[in-house]
């Protein structure tokens, strides 16, 4: 089957972390040619630290995120605070049709990549930059992480349990792959007005400005109330029961979102005398008494298995499902089921099952199998069958190290 | 604030409650054509909150915040697609498309009879995404599903809260929006798919759980790498070689993602404590994560006795991603979204004047311009059926007598 792209597509990714890179492999997944830049010294810090094993471990080429992130890209070197691969670089996006970049507002402009600089080279490029928080505005230079991002965006505040204490930081660093997925429908719209126009452009994505519309209804809500949203935990301000609740060794998700939910619930928990007790009978008499409520229940499923539990909710039309972990989830009946895990062997580490697609095509398939590529893995093909160069100016660049394929602080202590 | 970029992609919009109009709004804010089509008596997310106080009954008049957030810029048109003559003046509809979306429960269109293979044949330009909580297929495909479920499932849930507390589910419909995400990519996927490669256009089956699962952190890809399993680490988001935590401070919660080592070394600075980056207990990556119980208590101490700003402003100023949480009332007041005219005031004609958030993407090609407030049930039947299909007065009348419009 072919590909959204089909290869048709060039994509410059000088990204690092999780936001921008996601946006390059969502590309690769559609059949983009996406050629990823790192620097021998600055590599993607998403590879991690070398400080965490000797040499011989390879722990950059380890890094679950990283070989995850970076799937199906081409990868080469640049040192580009070397004049020599700036002048390189600016070749490749001349060829071009996308470049990804999420530095701080400033770092673009002064390695001299800014747009100003690329768009002549280039009219029909499309420019993604991605800066944490804009790039203009009293907090421009401001850095941010997902979590950071997430956080002043307004979700992390609505993060807590229901009785109170602390705000909590969400599991996947929300911020990120928001940012990716928002630069992801940038890019698109940027190319598909530059096939009317033959135009290409700059797209800015903040990335809290995209994170923001995820709590838009809260934002909302405060205006119409006057009150500020607090945390809710797991629970639901107008069903119980709604919560999460210990199941043998892990623990299952449930809620009734209705007098007859709880009834059939209650019987399919062998809680058959609960479901006349006039403490649960309705909505509002079980949202007074859910402190007993979740009693009862965590009584009842505490010695049961997580996803046996849930499976039996789940087949007699209930709204449940185990709490899955990472271990957990790669057997998740439904995931599972539509084939979500694919395998992909990537060197070093070798095979194992990588996160899929979310998005199914009937006729052009993403592509999520392929490996992320090794440090300065593809630096021949980009460098001489893409540009041209000759063998000796390639050894020229790797003795200059300018280009290369072993982290800068150990080719020095080997030579 | 919608750009008038996409103004030749028309899409038709049969999307209900957050992830479908959340793609469709998306699409709009781009300029896209999109005619949002609801059944005589509304979609649901109508008689969702928030609400104002006095409308708290059920009795919202027309729309509660959910839908007027979200249905920004699109044309309401009604059809009951259970009578014929709906499913027909939706074909004509249909010509000239190129989207059709929709987030309907899986089989919902074709026990309409308007089946996405069929339409594919007769409208070759058209794509259909379809979202839906577990897509297509698959042996959960019609379990039922509400936000809870879904972060459990997708794995956001399990590490998140205290070590000896029950796990804390994330708040909202956080992947319900993601999911809209995924259908406003998938749409323009289609779209260049048909433009590039294929000639046609194709269907889209988006999976809210799949979105889930994708948009966690890659964990279950490090668990087969190493065998360990991220478990609840309550104020840090995990132990590791980094320190990414909420903590408590003296007026409120800041939150800290502190990774590298020169952040690191920034951090000792802002403290005072320029010594610890020498400190053979926190002097590599290794060594922090192995005493990141003792490397928290200090940090933590620190907070305690400092504010939000101050955290924030200095910690900004040493290059640490270092923020002040606020809530939202706080967020619609910051200054850097402020100054960037970032959440726009619409005239909601029954809301009245509320601030929503902006498009999350800005556009060099083009200047933003003023929202159009989500459409009224009904308000433009006559501009689409008679301006747009030809219907006349008279038809127009029937159809609203027969409860088909």
């Amino acid at each position: 089957m072919k590909t959204i792209v089909e290869g048709k597509l060039r994509a410059i990714d000088l990204s690092m972390g999780w936001a921008g890179p996601l946006l390059g492999e969502l590309l690769a997944e559609m059949g983009a040619e996406v050629i990823k830049i790192e620097d021998t010294l600055h590599f993607d810090w998403w590879r991690g630290s070398l400080s965490m094993g000797p040499p011989e471990m390879q722990v950059i080429e380890r890094s679950a995120p990283f070989n995850t992130a970076n799937r199906g890209k081409i990868g080469a070197t640049l040192d580009l605070t070397n004049p020599r691969a700036i002048e390189i670089v600016k070749r490749l996006i001349a060829t071009a049709d996308i470049v990804i970049e999420n530095y701080s507002p400033d770092v673009m402009p002064k390695l001299g990549l800014g747009w100003e600089t690329l768009a002549p080279l280039n009219p029909r490029l499309v420019m993604i930059s991605m800066p944490s928080f804009g790039a203009e505005g009293p907090e421009r230079n401001a850095r941010g992480y997902g979590n950071t991002i997430e956080a002043v965006a307004g979700v992390t505040g609505l993060v807590g349990y229901h009785d109170g204490g602390q705000p909590y930081t969400l599991s996947n660093a929300l911020g990120d792959p928001s940012a990716g997925l928002n630069g992801l429908f940038a890019v698109l719209v940027g190319l598909r007005e530059r096939e009317e126009t033959g135009r290409g452009q700059h797209i800015e994505l903040a990335q809290v400005e995209g994170v923001v519309p995820f709590v838009g209804e809260a934002i909302i809500e405060c205006q119409l109330t006057g009150r500020v949203p607090k945390p809710r935990g797991n629970r639901h301000p107008a069903h119980a029961p709604h919560g999460i609740y210990g199941a043998g060794s892990g623990y299952v998700a449930l809620a009734a979102e209705s007098d007859d939910q709880w009834r059939q619930l209650a019987h399919a928990l062998g809680l058959d005398a609960l479901a006349g007790d006039p403490r649960f009978a309705t909505e509002a008499d079980r949202k007074r008494n859910e402190d007993a409520l979740d009693a009862e229940i965590s009584a009842a499923v505490k010695d049961l298995g997580a996803e046996e539990t849930s499976r039996k909710l789940i087949d007699v039309g209930l709204i449940a499902g185990q709490v899955n972990s990472a271990a957990d989830i790669l057997g998740d009946a439904q995931l599972s089921g539509r084939g979500f895990f694919v395998p992909v062997e990537r060197a070093v580490v070798g095979t194992h099952l990588y996160p899929g697609v979310a998005e199914h095509f009937s006729e052009t398939p993403l592509v999520p199998d392929r490996p992320a590529p090794l440090l300065g893995e593809h630096n021949r093909k980009v460098f001489g069958e893409i540009l041209g160069m000759s063998d000796a100016e390639i050894e020229a660049l790797e003795r200059d190290k300018i280009i290369g394929t072993l982290p800068r602080q150990l080719a020095s202590k080997a030579a | 604030m919608p750009y008038s970029s996409l103004r030749k992609t028309r899409v038709v919009d049969l999307t209900h409650h957050i992830a479908g109009p959340y793609a469709t709004r998306l699409l709009a804010e781009v300029g896209a054509d999109v005619i949002k089509v609801e059944p005589p008596w509304g979609e649901g997310a109508r008689k969702a909150g928030p609400h104002l106080p006095s409308h708290s009954n059920g009795a919202n008049g027309d729309r509660g915040g959910r839908f007027a957030f979200l249905n920004t810029n699109k044309h309401g048109v009604t059809l009951n697609l259970k009578h014929p003559r709906g499913v027909e003046l939706l074909m004509r509809m249909l010509e000239g498309a190129d989207l059709l979306i929709e987030n309907f429960a899986p089989g919902t269109l074709d026990r309409l009879g308007i089946e996405s293979a069929e339409l594919l044949k007769r409208f070759p330009k058209l794509s259909v995404v379809s979202i839906s909580n577990f897509g297509a297929d698959g042996p959960d495909r019609d379990a039922r599903l509400n936000d809870l479920v879904l972060y459990a499932r997708g794995g956001w849930t399990y590490p998140v809260g205290e070590r000896d507390r029950e796990p804390l589910t994330p708040p909202g419909s956080l992947v319900q929006y993601l999911g809209g995400l995924f259908g406003a990519i998938a749409a323009m996927q289609a779209m260049l798919a048909r433009d590039l490669t294929l000639g046609h256009g194709q269907h889209v089956d988006v999976a809210l759980l799949e979105a889930a699962a994708l948009t966690m952190i890659y964990e279950p890809v490090g668990f087969q790498y190493s065998g360990v399993v991220r478990e609840r680490a309550g104020k840090r988001f995990a132990v590791g070689p980094f320190m990414i935590v909420t903590l408590k401070c003296r007026d409120g919660y800041a939150g800290l993602q502190c990774v590298t080592d020169k952040q690191f070394e920034s951090l000792c600075d802002l403290m005072g404590r320029g010594e610890l980056a020498t400190d053979a207990r926190f002097n590599t990556a290794l060594q922090r994560y192995v005493n990141n119980d003792a490397l928290l208590a200090i940090v933590e101490e620190f907070f305690l006795q400092h504010d939000r700003k101050w955290l924030h402003r200095e910690g900004q100023a040493r290059a640490i991603p270092l923020v002040g949480i606020p809530n939202v009332a706080e967020l619609l007041e910051w200054e850097q979204l402020t100054s960037r005219n970032y959440f726009e005031t619409i005239n909601d004609p029954v809301l009245g004047r509320i601030r929503i958030p902006g498009a999350p993407l800005r556009m060099g090609s083009h200047r933003p311009e003023p929202s159009r407030p989500a459409p009224l049930l009904g308000e433009h039947n006559r501009d689409i059926l008679c301006g747009r299909l030809g219907v006349s007065d008279r038809e127009l009348q029937d159809l609203q007598a027969a409860r088909t419009v």
